[in-house]
């Protein structure tokens, strides 16, 4: 694949000089996907930088996700390039191997016959991976090990990797420690960083991975792996800004945007998770990762960022929004929910730019025509119509919704989120910083001022159930060091009241119980 | 170079100019890169006589000059961001040799030069897009300064992984073996000789470390064919 005719040309005759039969050359990548489909090669030599449209990344990621390219077969980027952001993204996806122009006949012999002799002695491994027979293939490579020293590198990494899919993890780690015992690699820190998060020993897998990235600052693939065991360990600001660090170094990388998007997003820092939607969608164009929740992704940041906005800025991330939700129905009419989730998504753009009416009119005509909504679709509308102030039919469809997922626990927690704080992300921020401040002011025995920030705090979120607790806990720490009982007990109530409705499986129902009976013991 | 933690004081040129450098210097290697291979191929269309033509391989020789001298530029630009790191893996020595000197072969067929390779059958530990460089820079210039022969050949030493590159010629002027690479300046104007090649292999042999240990470079003349020996030691 090559864009260039006379690349194609001279490659062809280099291949032929080397007594290859069956060549088949193509210009662009759809061509050459599509070439692909219909027939299955040996060798795929790919051109990286193809001009306009896809390039040779987008090609490698899309025929090892449709496995269309056995493993068996080899994928030789050829680039002149050593850009880092080509490199770093390529890398991710590992072609079999690398030739860079200018390339001759000698240099493609020599190359291609060595990728061929490591492809043969390999065989027999890869094509048990083929077929899914990992076992047979672990015990082929233990075989090969002591008796190909040439492929020492390939076969224990492939070997680690092994017992890392059939969640062997002590093999896999043994094998990377080993490694490490007399030389330091980064592939095998690397591995090792990546087994013990599967092992669940976050605090030494940040280490490893730290040490890694301290000697190899532009290895991108180290800080993804850094980020998820700092987010499984609960450092979701420390987890974003070490993805801010990669999605900087290799900003092409989609399914890293895309993570950052996310993660972004639920550290409710709206103008990265923003940014890293456009970005997760732009890459999208060209790629087998595309996909609707982007789109949507994208247009639920903006619309939380332009929502009460009036100003030049926020009317242009509205209007932004709704291209970005009318783009989505165009590129996938027939995904499910999609249509109708945008729609919803559309409505509450409209109804954070003021126009009301708009809103109004979506929301209507959605009503009219609904039947039987997937969860997802039924908490976006929920999302709209506390948006627009219909608080009582929100709550009821929330209600109706839980009851039909019993035991759907991601279903659950959105629920659970929703009701909890069910204003825009601004207000929602906004809690969030006066619940830090209260509770650092409880800390500090500062009882009046802890108990007037969760005051404030509960004067955006009412129902929220942590703050109202925690309003109590300052509370009875009041009455305890003698103040006036009554009026503070009265107040206890009224928080109480609002949790009237606490489901059982709420994460703050034991507290709330627990302290429920501390009230009342009082009165 | 320009120091990292040093605030630019309006005699370096600013950042931006740099990166500005960096992308030209990026854009002429690969011209020079499509340059190099139309000029391949065209070898492979002359007659006999047009192909080993002297004029021919000055070109050929000139031309993949520039193209190691830009790829070099663009590794010192990347270590003087500092983001510059050693890759280093598990490469089998033998086939790594020959593919570098595979590039070459068109050149040195092209100017009668006969070659080898004499590599002990062992891996070795190193970033091979660095260690490219740096033997591509080496190869061109012992084709230009041999006589009849060059040698390519791989040893272990003391723990070092040792790649040479002998030649026939008349070997290294003195002024070049007696300065340390790392310690004079790259460019001489005075003689109008880069030594920027020399300043590359020592800060890639230098970017390989292994507990204590660190790569250098040696240049020696005499050596197994009599002519110039360039050496790079890998811990």
């Amino acid at each position: 694949m090559d864009d260039f005719e006379n690349f194609r040309l001279s490659m062809r005759q280099m291949l032929r000089g080397m007594g290859i039969g069956h060549i088949e050359a193509c210009a662009n990548g759809n061509a050459a996907i599509q070439s692909c489909t219909y027939e299955q090669f040996d060798i795929v030599l790919c051109d990286y930088n193809l001009g306009a449209g896809k390039n040779g990344q987008h090609i490698l990621e899309e025929l090892r996700h449709r496995k269309l390219l056995r493993r068996t077969a080899l994928f030789i980027m050829v680039t002149a390039e050593t850009s880092k952001e080509m490199v770093m993204g390529a890398r991710e996806y590992q072609p079999d191997g690398y030739l860079t122009k200018p390339i001759n006949q000698a240099s493609l012999s020599q190359r291609l016959g060595a990728l061929l002799q490591q492809r043969a002695v390999l065989l027999p491994i890869n094509r048990e991976m083929d077929l899914d027979n990992l076992p047979k293939a672990i015990s082929l490579c233990t075989q090969m090990l002591p008796q190909q020293p040439r492929y020492r590198t390939w076969i224990l990494k492939t070997l680690s990797d092994l017992y890392y899919q059939v969640g062997d993890y002590s093999h896999a780690r043994k094998i990377c420690e080993d490694v490490l015992q007399s030389r330091e690699l980064s592939w095998a820190r690397l591995g090792l960083g990546r087994i013990l998060i599967a092992e669940q020993r976050y605090a030494e897998a940040i280490d490893a991975l730290h040490t890694l990235i301290e000697k190899q600052p532009d290895m991108v693939e180290a800080y993804d792996h850094l980020a998820r065991a700092q987010s499984l360990a609960g450092k979701q600001g420390t987890a974003q800004r070490t993805l801010e660090q990669a999605a900087t170094l290799s900003p092409n990388a989609i399914l890293r945007q895309k993570q950052l998007a996310m993660l972004a997003g639920s550290n409710q820092d709206m103008d990265t998770a923003c940014e890293a939607w456009r970005r997760t969608v732009q890459l999208g164009h060209y790629s087998i990762h595309d996909h609707p929740d982007h789109y949507l992704g994208l247009g639920r940041s903006l619309c939380d960022l332009s929502e009460d906005d009036s100003s030049d800025e926020g009317r242009g991330r509205a209007d932004e929004a709704l291209r970005a939700l009318a783009l989505v129905r165009k590129r996938f009419p027939d995904s499910a929910g999609v249509p109708e989730v945008s729609r919803l998504i559309e409505a509450r753009v409209h109804q954070g730019q003021k126009r009301t009416s708009e809103a109004s009119a979506i929301i209507n005509s959605f009503l009219e025509s609904e039947e039987g909504n997937a969860p997802d679709t039924e908490l976006e509308l929920a999302r709209s119509l506390f948006a627009m102030d219909r608080r009582d039919e929100a709550w009821q469809r929330l209600m109706a919704l839980s009851q039909r997922c019993e035991g759907n626990e991601a279903v659950q927690s959105d629920i659970e989120a929703l009701l909890d704080e069910p204003v825009s992300f601004r207000q929602k921020l906004q809690a969030r910083r006066l619940t830090r401040q209260g509770i650092q002011a409880f800390e500090n025995r500062d009882l009046d001022n802890a108990a007037t920030s969760f005051s404030e705090a509960l004067k955006l979120v009412p129902a929220h159930p942590a703050l109202n607790l925690n309003l109590i806990q300052v509370r009875l720490r009041q009455i305890d060091q003698g103040a006036d009982r009554q009026p503070l007990i009265r107040e206890c109530r009224q928080c109480l009241a609002q949790l009237e409705s606490l489901p059982e499986r709420h994460k703050q129902y034991r507290r709330f119980q627990s302290l429920k009976r501390k009230v009342e013991g009082l009165s | 170079m320009t120091d990292a933690d040093q605030p630019d004081q309006g005699t370096k040129p600013s950042p931006d100019f740099a990166m500005v450098m960096a992308s030209a210097v990026h854009d002429m290697k690969n011209s020079l890169g499509m340059l190099l291979h139309s000029l391949d191929e065209l070898r492979d269309e002359l007659s006999p006589d047009g192909a080993q033509s002297p004029r021919f391989n000055t070109l050929r020789y000139e031309a993949e000059r520039v193209h190691s001298d830009l790829v070099q530029l663009l590794g010192l630009y990347r270590l003087d961001q500092s983001n510059l790191s050693a890759h280093v893996e598990e490469h089998f020595v033998p086939d790594y040799l020959e593919a570098q000197l595979a590039r070459h072969v068109p050149l040195l067929d092209g100017r009668g030069i006969s070659y080898e390779i004499t590599a002990d059958p062992i891996s070795g530990f190193f970033d091979a897009d660095l260690l490219s460089g740096v033997l591509n820079d080496t190869l061109n210039n012992a084709i230009r300064y041999t006589d009849k022969r060059i040698r390519m050949g791989s040893r272990e030493e003391n723990g070092y992984l040792v790649i040479q590159v002998a030649d026939d010629g008349k070997g290294y002027p003195a002024s070049m073996l007696s300065t340390s690479p790392g310690t004079s300046a790259p460019i001489d104007f005075d003689s109008g000789s880069t030594r920027l090649g020399l300043y590359f292999a020592d800060a890639v042999a230098r970017l390989h470390q292994e507990g204590e240990r660190t790569g250098f470079v040696r240049l020696f003349n005499g050596g197994p064919l009599g002519g110039g020996v360039f050496e790079i030691h890998l811990p």
